[in-house]
């Protein structure tokens, strides 16, 4: 059965303060309810004053989104009850939002995009005594309430989960080039996820936190849909909750009630008038874009296109973290080439990203210059790149704490030479020509020097001496 | 002196329940413009550290964490504030009944209303013998009405000369904070200390901080006075409108001309006025769910369960009655017959106001179609007509054009009020054509 | 809502559910009281219908407004958030459940 998927996306932009009041943004490790002033949290006689930095960062989205951007625009106010909100109602866009009909292009397709608004966060809600449908009560911290959030729908034009995986990374990567998104913040990008299967109703998924939660989500909702029709049932249009820990969705409400959001204009804010000069000057901060780049890396570096994908959709640290190594070392592609394996698989490992990570261009160079100029071998820098993600020490140091330089010459020979002796019949079938008895050879010798010396060495040493 | 003063005010208020907080104590920083003026505020308009309503036992006991723009600035201009004024719940109504609290009376006949919803302010302005001038509020005539009423002038300025900034919302888009006093001069006075421009409030008009005391002139001559015809009709007290009219042949003789002119969209104002005002408060109203402030209840139930609660309990009849309509108005289905249509009509009323200012410097008509009524006439009244009472104040108040009703005489020895609109910022004429009228009278 | 007429008509079925969108708890004697006095307050309205209002931008605000904003600077508010409510454990405010 084919399905059918639209996200909408909510991303927290990066500003010093909240859209409507001047309290900071950064939430995390603070007290509860720290961040909040009569604004945010909704006092009688409060009255909210944008922050022009949404705008500018919301008009930046919308045109890497190709969008159509509204040359005058409203905010409006959504009205519906819920104890994360200061007002029980939100301050959004309707009628007429920032900008609309845009498409993000994937492999082989393009993903329609509805519409980009702007609105402001909730309050972070604690259910206590069980999870969202069985708690006793909750608790409510508004430090997160009135961050600015971009909201980005788009079309129903997803068919496979892995089409919604490519086009989040994407959107992430954009977000993060165009710096008004910090994707190390885990609720700093939420998702409603929309699915059918074709010919049933729609289930929305609310609230999904961080992309990989959105893939479990609508896989586990397209087997549960499957499975409710193969028990000869019709999907119920309704809304889900994710459970992240058992990766299950369950009901949330049936569609019986309906809120009836009742939107109006925001009395307390004025019209937003988009100018040709405004979009000029937004023009001259726009960035590069991850595609711009990826292409950029390939003509200038001679990188692959599969190596500057990986850094540039990894983390744009990664691809800044790339050229940064480039400026110091013009070995382009012996660099993407350990940061796209070993580098990369070792963070991973680690559970780290580049920019939290200790790695450091100038160290991370150290280490590859020690591999170029035969200090080390490439497999011994496989080692010491483990060593050095977790430490961030100076790879020079960690070789000679451990040892780790190669041997000399009259101890390798002499290395070389035992091997021959016991290894009589490889050395016989290497002679014949078996191609793999060098290998073996070769390996023998590694091993017993603990690999302190270059394989190609080794070879030449043994073609000599047998 | 002072704490005479705060004695005096409860003795005021014991027989007619202008306030619904005294305070217990005179703080003022000493000198300045205001300095020896005893400022009364709407309960509608946040105090710090002093109990503010809005007249809503759902706020009863909130303690507002900062002050009011306009209240900061009369402190700072020496005042001491004596206390919050009675009004209709959130400024809901035309009479004063609607408040959650003891109704307040009319000093001049304690059978009568006071008018509203500013009708502590007023009612207090006309029983007090020490100086004092009221901040009030007007959405829809909340100014003119009581002040016409208890017999004192009422200003109502331009929508967004004065920041509402600390001002418990009614509509948005239609509040005004204005002042209530004995003469015009108080008025202009309060005026000049509570207008300009705020950072906080976005809807504010960039003008710089003006005196409007220079406008106290003694004269009219010249004077363009437009008499829109809409506003002597049907349901008009004839007694009023023969008052209204010695007013103008007055100012006639002082050396003004009149004419008659027509504002074609008025009979539309009020359907307009009520339902933008509607939908404004029933989104502005849903805040008050008993969680982070005010009234509160044992936690119980779900939200639904337990908003429901609290905000039944809390709001009185008008508000849920206002919050119901005010919700259907903006619902899908009907959002565009009622909301957007209104907002468009509303349009069409500024149009008829815009084009009235271009051939006359000042409209003149009776501030309320009626005198103060006594409670029990207002008791037989059905909502629609008590919305109806507003029929001659919603047009500018919708078209947010500043007006003042000053009294021009008594029908049945009781006050009538002769309301001057004028154009957009034109504060100055107003002062003039009512200062001279006051002093000539 | 098919017929334009049907705007200006309301009925007990829809005051409750209005009521609940609203957040409102009403006895049935308010329902019913409720549902006359709107009848005639929409009848009122319905003047509205009169009005040719096609072309005509609608107003949100007495005077035009645009373009009012702030910079994006921090100042932080000092104050206790929780000095109002009842409802209230460690620094959080509390409230009721979802569900």
């Amino acid at each position: 059965m084919k399905a059918i998927m639209g996200l909408e996306i909510h991303v927290h932009l990066l500003t010093d303060s909240k859209f409507f009041c001047r309290c900071p943004t950064d939430y995390e490790n603070k007290e509860p309810n720290e961040n909040t002033c009569p604004i945010c949290c909704g006092f009688p006689g409060s009255k909210p004053k944008a922050n022009k930095k949404v705008i500018d960062c919301t008009i930046m989205v919308a045109k890497a989104l190709n969008c159509k951007i509204n040359p005058q625009m409203f905010f409006s106010r959504k009205s519906y009850f819920y104890p994360d909100m200061p007002k029980n109602f939100q301050i959004t866009q309707y009628e007429i939002p920032l900008a609309t009909k845009g498409y993000l292009e994937i492999t082989n397709k393009k993903i329609g995009i509805t519409r980009v608004h702007m609105e402001e966060d909730p309050a972070k809600l604690f259910h206590i005594g069980g999870d969202i449908l069985s708690a006793k009560y909750i608790l409510a911290d508004y430090n997160r309430a009135g961050i600015p959030l971009i909201e980005i729908v788009t079309d129903p034009d997803f068919r496979t989960t892995k089409e919604v995986r490519e086009f989040l990374t994407k959107i992430s990567s954009i977000l993060e080039h165009l710096e008004v998104y910090d994707s190390s913040k885990e609720a700093a990008l939420r998702v409603d996820a929309n699915v059918s299967l074709e010919g049933g109703e729609r289930v929305e998924i609310k609230n999904i936190t961080g992309f990989k939660n959105v893939e479990k989500g609508l896989n586990y909702e397209m087997v549960r849909q499957e499975s409710v029709r193969r028990m000869g049932m019709e999907v119920q249009r309704e809304t889900r909750h994710f459970n992240a820990e058992t990766r299950t969705t369950a009901s949330l409400r049936k569609k019986e009630f309906e809120e009836d959001y009742g939107y109006i204009f925001e009395p307390d804010l004025t019209r937003i008038e988009i100018s040709d000069k405004w979009l000029k000057e937004i023009d001259k901060k726009m960035p590069e874009l991850p595609d711009q780049r990826i292409e950029r890396l390939v003509k200038d570096y001679g990188v692959t296109r599969y190596q500057a994908r990986v850094v540039v959709y990894t983390d744009k640290a990664l691809a800044d973290f790339f050229e940064e190594c480039c400026k110091i070392y013009k070995k382009p592609v012996d660099i993407i080439k350990w940061i796209v394996t070993d580098l990369l698989k070792s963070l991973n490992w680690n559970k780290v990203t580049i920019r939290k990570s200790k790695v450091k261009p100038k160290t991370f160079i150290e280490l590859l210059k020690l591999i170029d100029t035969g200090k080390i071998t490439a497999r011994l820098g496989k080692e010491v790149i483990k060593d050095y993600v977790v430490t961030g020490k100076s790879p020079k140091e960690i070789v000679e704490k451990k040892g780790l330089t190669l041997i000399d010459e009259d101890k390798l020979i002499k290395s070389v030479k035992e091997v021959i002796k016991k290894n009589s019949q490889a050395v016989e079938d290497y002679k014949k020509g078996k191609k793999k008895a060098m290998e073996y050879l070769i390996g023998q010798v590694l091993r017993k020097i603990k690999a302190r010396a270059d394989p190609n060495k080794i070879r030449r040493l043994i073609e000599k001496l047998v | 002196m002072k704490q005479d003063i705060l004695k005096k005010a409860k003795e005021i208020n014991e027989k007619f329940n202008v306030f619904i907080t005294i305070a217990d104590k005179v703080e003022t920083s000493g000198k300045g413009k205001l300095s020896g003026i005893a400022i009364s505020v709407k309960d509608n308009i946040c105090t710090k550290g002093m109990q503010s309503t809005a007249g809503s036992r759902i706020l009863e006991g909130y303690i507002p964490p900062f002050d009011a723009t306009v209240v900061e600035k009369c402190r700072k201009e020496g005042a001491f504030i004596i206390g919050k004024t009675t009004e209709d719940e959130f400024g809901f109504g035309t009479f004063s009944i609607n408040t959650g609290f003891d109704v307040p009376k009319n000093p001049l006949d304690p059978e009568r209303s006071c008018g509203g919803s500013s009708g502590g302010a007023a009612g207090l302005t006309v029983a007090v013998d020490f100086p004092h001038i009221a901040i009030g509020e007007s959405t829809g005539g909340s100014i003119s009405c009581p002040a016409a009423f208890c017999g004192v002038v009422g200003l109502t300025p331009t929508y967004g000369r004065v920041s509402r900034w600390g001002l418990i919302d009614y509509g948005n888009s239609l509040d005004k904070i204005g002042s209530i006093s004995k003469t015009v001069k108080d008025t202009a006075l309060l005026l000049s200390v509570i207008s300009g421009p705020d950072e906080y409030d976005s809807t504010v008009l960039q003008l710089k901080q003006e005196d409007f005391t220079k406008h106290l002139k003694d004269s009219v001559k010249g004077i363009k006075i437009g008499i829109p015809k809409e506003y002597f009709g049907e349901g008009v007290d004839e007694k009023i409108t023969k008052l209204v009219w010695q007013a103008i042949k007055k100012l006639e003789s002082l050396g003004a001309n009149y004419k008659e002119v027509s504002l074609p969209h008025t009979k539309y104002a009020l359907s307009s006025y009520y339902i933008i005002a509607m939908a404004e408060a029933s989104t502005n109203l849903a805040k008050l769910c008993g969680m982070r402030y005010g009234l509160h209840k044992p936690i119980k139930g779900n939200y639904d369960e337990y908003f429901s609660e609290v905000r039944s309990q809390g709001f009185t009849e008008e508000a849920k009655r206002r919050i119901i309509l005010g919700t259907f108005t903006r619902m899908a289905g009907f959002r565009e017959a009622y909301y957007l249509k209104a907002l468009k009509v509303r349009t069409k009323v500024i149009q008829d106001f815009k084009k009235a200012f271009k051939n006359y410097d000042v409209l003149i008509a009776p501030t309320m179609p009626v005198v103060a009524p006594r409670f029990d006439e207002i008791a037989k009244l059905e909502p629609i007509q008590h919305y109806t009472m507003d029929i001659l104040t919603v047009g500018p108040n919708l078209a947010g054009i500043p007006m003042i009703s000053v009294p021009c005489g008594l029908v049945d020895e009781l006050p009538v009020g002769l309301h001057i609109m004028g154009d957009h910022l034109q504060e100055g004429k107003i002062i003039q054509v009512a200062h001279t009228f006051e002093v000539n009278k | 809502m098919s017929e334009k007429s049907d705007y200006w008509k309301i009925d007990e079925k829809l005051v409750k559910h209005v009521a609940k969108i609203a957040r409102v708890n009403l006895t049935e004697q308010e329902i019913e009281k409720f549902t006359k006095q709107l009848e005639n307050i929409l009848q009122a309205f319905k003047e509205l219908d009169e009005v040719d209002t096609s072309g005509v931008e609608p107003s949100f605000h007495p005077q035009e407004l645009k373009n009012v904003w702030r910079e994006d600077k921090v100042k932080p508010w000092k104050w206790d958030p929780l000095e109002n409510t009842k409802h209230k454990e460690k620094k959080y405010f509390k409230g009721p459940k979802i569900v």
